[in-house]
């Protein structure tokens, strides 16, 4: 079954990752714009890193077979700090014009402060602007207020909610999320947040549309294959093939697919790999013997 | 001759497109001010996903080859576009700007706008003030990056200096770009140059590793 995790921080993982990954049958991924575990202190670090996100990185996960596409915006954290917020926000006009961005985000609350809701706001009408869909960080701190907080966000946008992914949805914030209109995210994770079993439950009580599941794999203790551990869990719950499916493949690609920006290849699958190829004079491999697929 | 680029671009581009070329061609809206660099950058990154699926005709091909532009037929409406845009954005600023501007349009590119940046600078005014951008991208190294300015592409035989060059031919030899795509190597082959090439052969040998053609292609050919 072809798998697509839409919200995997790949700058922190290893070519082990990448390589587990495209063993377990995932094609494509979308790596969004966040906070890198430590606050940045120049604008430029993170024109540094959008530019990493749509070239090394992009890069990178074509030599193990996936497809890497990126979401861009200014996160909520880093939207607290005023030596950064307003540089960042004047440089989202030429990031959100690369062509592998699929998506405004992760943008939302952190602490739901005043100055995360003007920079939250200012990105959603990005979002219309642009024409992309939004990916929304719910807090992990006071979550269900924060979900509501967002809900109530979203409408005042004007935004179509078919067009935003509320992610990180609990049992707490699920219903609210569906009922608004919005799709909902869930990030699966070893020891907190949702996990695999708890994600059966609620695909088999709430159905699989506008459902969709992710790792959120980032700098902390994470896991990048929870995507298929889910996928493995879902059916000993003996949930449908057909409706796996549709929650790991067919509703991120529905999703993200309204960017008009997301090119999977003719046959949707995964791009030919190629280990021989080098960036910035540098190879993936470390003396291994290169994997080149032959050309179609 | 460099208005060809702006005349296939204009001619080519069509519907929702035409409508986004309109509305972000620099001094677009009567004011024939330089965009700020944030617009321009904005605009060129567009140019990819906007324009990709509108196709060149022969007769463009043919136009871009009388202009300068070596193998054509590899261009798409994107490269053309972006070639359009820097000299259109060239022309409304005062020459001291010029080099700034175009090393920041290349420097927060991704790296299908940077080799569009270097594909395009002998068609820019007073070329010679981008040498410094040239010989960086030399280093940069993404073999896409790198081909734009080492293959088919006038600049380096034309205004390299000769230890620049050398780098440059050493580097394609590295990274298994064929120096046959090398424009004008002959020009530019010095007795430096293949004391180089020969130093390099025998540290593959050395280490029992093959031995790429090309040095023998370079050691044979006559000296500028």
């Amino acid at each position: 079954m072809k798998m697509f995790d839409h919200h995997i921080h790949m700058t922190s993982r290893t070519t082990d990752d990448y390589q587990a990954m495209a063993d377990a049958g995932i094609v494509a991924i979308i790596e969004p714009a966040f906070w890198v575990g430590q606050p940045r202190t120049h604008v430029g670090a993170f024109e540094d890193y959008f530019l990493s996100l749509v070239g090394w990185e992009r890069f990178r996960s074509k030599q193990f077979g996936i497809h890497h596409f990126c979401t861009i915006g200014l996160n909520p954290k880093e939207a607290n700090n005023p030596d950064v917020a307003d540089g960042v926000m004047e440089l989202l006009p030429i990031y959100l014009e690369k062509e592998s961005c699929v998506g405004v985000g992760e943008i939302g609350f952190d602490d739901q402060t005043a100055v995360e809701t003007k920079h939250f706001e200012a990105q959603m009408q990005l979002a219309i602007d642009y024409e992309l869909p939004v990916l929304i960080h719910t807090p992990h701190r006071d979550k269900k207020a924060g979900t509501e907080r967002t809900i109530d966000l979203v409408k005042a946008s004007g935004i179509d909610p078919g067009r935003v992914l509320i992610d990180h949805n609990n049992e707490e914030t699920l219903a609210a999320t569906l009922d608004s209109g919005c799709w909902a995210g869930h990030s699966i994770y070893p020891n907190t947040k949702m996990d695999e079993g708890r994600m059966a439950t609620l695909v088999q009580q709430y159905g699989t549309e506008r459902i969709t599941i992710n790792s959120a794999a980032d700098w902390g203790v994470s896991d990048p294959l929870k995507v298929p551990k889910t996928v493995a869990a879902m059916r000993e719950a003996g949930i449908a093939e057909s409706d796996i499916e549709t929650v790991v493949w067919h509703n991120p690609i529905a999703f993200f697919g309204q960017s008009g920006r997301l090119d999977l290849g003719a046959d949707g699958g995964r791009p030919r790999v190629d280990q021989s190829e080098l960036w910035e004079g540098n190879s993936v491999l470390r003396g291994q013997e290169a994997v080149v697929e032959p050309a179609e | 001759m460099t208005e060809c680029f702006a005349e296939i671009l204009w001619a080519r581009v069509d519907g929702p497109a035409k409508k986004w070329l309109e509305r972000v061609w620099p001094g677009a809206g009567g004011r024939d001010a330089a965009p700020s660099s944030v617009q321009f950058r904005a605009a060129f990154a567009g140019c990819a996903r906007r324009l990709r699926d509108l196709p060149l005709q022969a007769g463009d091909v043919r136009m871009l080859s009388d202009a300068g532009v070596i193998v054509g037929a590899d261009w798409q409406l994107d490269n053309v576009a972006r070639t359009a845009l820097l000299l259109r954005a060239l022309s409304l600023l005062p020459g001291e700007e010029q080099a700034a501007f175009v090393r920041q349009v290349y420097l927060r590119g991704d790296f299908r706008e940077q080799a569009a940046v270097l594909q395009s600078l002998s068609f820019l005014p007073r070329p010679e003030q981008f040498l410094e951008l040239a010989i960086d991208a030399c280093r940069t190294n993404v073999l896409d990056v790198f081909e734009a300015i080492a293959c088919e592409n006038a600049y380096p035989a034309a205004m390299f200096p000769e230890a620049a060059f050398n780098q440059m031919v050493l580097k394609a030899i590295f990274l298994a770009v064929l120096v046959g795509r090398i424009t004008d190597l002959g020009n530019r082959a010095t007795p430096e140059l293949k004391r180089m090439v020969v130093a390099f052969a025998s540290e593959r040998r050395a280490a029992g590793r093959a031995v790429p053609d090309d040095v023998d292609l370079i050691v044979n050919l006559d000296a500028a």
